[in-house]
């Protein structure tokens, strides 16, 4: 082979090579575009809800309260019958049945809607407002276009009559969408109109504050030990591997552990955020003790001996030098560690996380969900306003891992300095 | 004829299993330099690292035999190593500034040794060292810019003003101009010979124009044993033993 062409050989492994390269970096952009685009396009609409514009009026005979009445009496009131009143003005309904299926139109929680209306505003007893009332779910899929109208009525969840209803009410402009503001606030519902992902949010806090707040010491402390301070022979090595291989471990089987050792023998609350963040932590120790040592043995042993030579101690050359060097290291391993564990499922599904809890959690021994479980919960539920629940859910708590990864990234490039 | 300063007596060092240093005899003066040449591996820089037991970092290093500086034991488990780095400073091959300010790394030392109770204390501290280390004029108007955006020479004085912030007796330096270029070197050569007005120093130095010039004293450290020892101007002119011959004239190392 000659010289030119043992040259035009080795320019061709180098275009084909680049070539490999960049055909793998489309492969994966493509995937992850299809990923987002699947989320996006079927959660976005979540963030909206369909509502029904209606007249309430206060009629001083269905309602057994005077204006001006303290709140606890408008609170224990029945507004029961002046809301089937209001639903029932909406469209002229012939029959029982008709009625039935007009209520049907609107969330189950109107009541609790109008008292509210009422409450805000506390002089309105023989007055009339208009009232925006949010719409049950399949009026809300309906309206958001997910439902399909052209299925024969035995196989549909909305009746002729109810899409009769849905038609007029559209005609003269009184189905509107508004923000979700309920997606934001609701623990987890039956009904997919009233449920949210507020009861996950508090549940997934609670349980990543404990477990920074159990990980965090636990693991920088053992880090700087083990790297700085512990002599280096079997044992410590033993304890390496150990550590390197729990980091491994599938994270069910952390909570198999937590499942017999927290809830069975030491017999904390159930499905609460504490038991959440205990579990999360135990997992997450040894996560973040790889980066932590790692970030220490970044920093160069020339610092270390400055600092000797000076005369300080060992305790401060690691205390004054070496810890707050290897700190911007240490700092985005521990949070890209914790969005780790925000994203965590298999472990809190076994110690009981998966429960339907309404209420929002106030402590973290209260039941509560976690965002990535609130996703496991939803995405069996067979109604369809749980579909765009699910993905908008998922669109939340991927938000959260990129600004936590963006934090993790800042930290590392503003504090981290440079050393010959 | 000055006093001895740093005395050591039948010293050995082992690395694990490997011998590094063979049972050296050297006598190092008061106020004086001292430069020790030798080949790559011969065991100079260990010897210096026993001065102020910088080898107890080393897991794995052992040194048996007698150090003594100014009659006192230093190779003793109970010595406090602190109190005899306060003593003993030393300048690295490559200049290690700590990644903060010019005064936070002269005034490091004092802080911690309870030498600068107050600020002007400290002040006093930090200009008197960079002035000894011949840096003040070119530093004394950015004293709060980071100590690693200096030249490399400008570094190496900075540990210089460094070690000397505490007011050792003893520098120990470890090729300190092997990262430098030829007018950093020769200010750092002129800093030495104001210095050993001062200080007792102890250079390791590959270079042997270096040895002439800023040392009165040389030894000869070939595979771990010490060679020859002798007035700087009698070992590179008319030395003992064949083998520095053989060394400062080129023929191996």
């Amino acid at each position: 082979m000659t010289k030119e062409q043992r040259l035009k050989k080795r320019h061709a492994a180098e275009k084909r090579f680049r070539l490999y390269g960049l055909t793998s970096i489309l492969v994966a952009l493509v995937f992850v575009l299809i990923l987002v685009n699947n989320i996006f396009s079927k959660g976005s609409s979540a963030f909206m809800k369909t509502v029904i514009n209606v007249e309430v009026f206060f009629d001083p005979e269905l309602i057994e309260i005077e204006n001006g009445a303290p709140e606890e009496n408008i609170r224990e009131a029945d507004f029961y019958d002046i809301t089937i009143e209001t639903l029932l003005k909406a469209y002229p309904a012939k029959n029982l049945d008709e009625e039935n299926e007009l209520i049907d139109l609107f969330t189950t929680d109107a009541e609790i809607e109008i008292k509210k209306a009422f409450l805000e505003n506390n002089n309105l007893i023989g007055k009339k407002i208009n009232l925006e009332i949010t719409a049950s779910d399949d009026i809300d899929q309906l309206h958001k276009g997910n439902y399909p109208r052209n299925l024969p009525e035995d196989r549909r969840r909305i009746s002729n009559f109810q899409l009769k209803i849905y038609d007029n009410l559209l005609k003269n402009n009184k189905i509107n969408k508004n923000f979700n503001n309920y997606f934001f606030n609701n623990g987890d519902s039956r009904d997919p109109e009233l449920a949210g992902i507020g009861g996950a949010l508090v549940g997934s806090f609670y349980s990543i504050i404990i477990c920074l707040l159990l990980a965090f010491p636990v693991a920088v402390l053992a880090s700087i030990y083990l790297e700085e301070f512990a002599p280096k022979n079997k044992i410590t090595d033993f304890i390496e591997i150990n550590i390197n291989n729990l980091a491994a471990v599938p994270s069910i089987v952390y909570g198999l552990l937590a499942l017999q050792i927290l809830l069975a023998t030491i017999q904390l609350p159930r499905s609460t955020p504490l038991v959440a963040g205990i579990t999360l932590a135990l997992m997450t120790l040894p996560r973040i003790i790889i980066p932590c040592r790692a970030s220490l043995k970044a920093v160069p042993p020339s610092i270390r001996e400055g600092a000797l030579a000076v005369g300080a101690s060992k305790f401060q050359s690691v205390f004054h030098h070496v810890v707050p060097l290897s700190l911007p290291g240490t700092l985005s391993g521990t949070i890209i560690g914790l969005a780790q564990a925000l994203g965590e499922t298999a472990p809190l599904i076994l110690i009981g996380m998966v429960a339907f809890v309404v209420d929002i959690p106030s402590t973290p021994i209260d039941p509560s969900s976690s965002l990535p479980v609130q996703v496991y919960l939803w995405s069996e539920s067979a109604e369809r306003g749980f579909v765009e629940k699910t993905s908008a859910t998922i669109m939340m708590l991927l938000s959260f891992l990129i600004v936590m990864n963006f934090i993790a990234v800042y930290l590392r490039q503003k504090f981290e300095k440079r050393w010959n | 004829m000055s006093d001895v300063k740093i005395k050591s007596n039948n010293l050995n060092v082992f690395y694990g299993d490997k011998q590094a240093l063979f049972d050296v005899n050297l006598d190092l003066n008061e106020k004086e330099v001292t430069a020790l040449i030798g080949p790559s591996g011969c065991g100079k820089s260990t010897f210096i690292r026993c001065i102020n037991r910088m080898n107890d970092v080393i897991d794995i290093c052992k040194v048996t035999g007698n150090i003594e500086i100014d009659g006192v034991e230093i190779n003793d488990e109970n010595l406090d190593v602190v109190s005899l780095r306060e003593r003993v400073g030393m300048v690295f091959q490559k200049p290690n500034p700590f990644p903060k300010s010019i005064y936070d790394n002269i005034s490091y030392g004092p802080k911690i040794h309870g030498k600068g109770e107050t600020k002007s204390e400290l002040d006093e501290i930090v200009e008197r060292s960079l002035k000894k280390a011949a840096l003040w004029e070119e530093v004394k108007d950015r004293l709060d810019e980071p100590g690693t955006g200096l030249s490399g020479g400008q570094q190496q004085r900075l540990c210089i003003a460094r070690a000397i912030s505490v007011n050792p007796e003893v520098i120990l330096m470890d090729e300190p101009c092997s990262a430098l270029d030829p007018i950093a070197t020769a200010k750092i050569e002129e800093l030495i010979d104001e210095l050993k007005k001062t200080y007792t120093i102890v250079i390791v130095t590959h270079s042997m124009a270096q040895a002439v010039r800023v040392s009165q004293k040389t030894g000869f450290f070939h595979l771990g044993k010490l060679i020859e020892v002798g007035k700087t101007e009698k070992i590179f002119k008319n030395p003992d033993n064949k083998m520095t011959q053989d060394y400062i004239t080129g023929r191996f190392g």
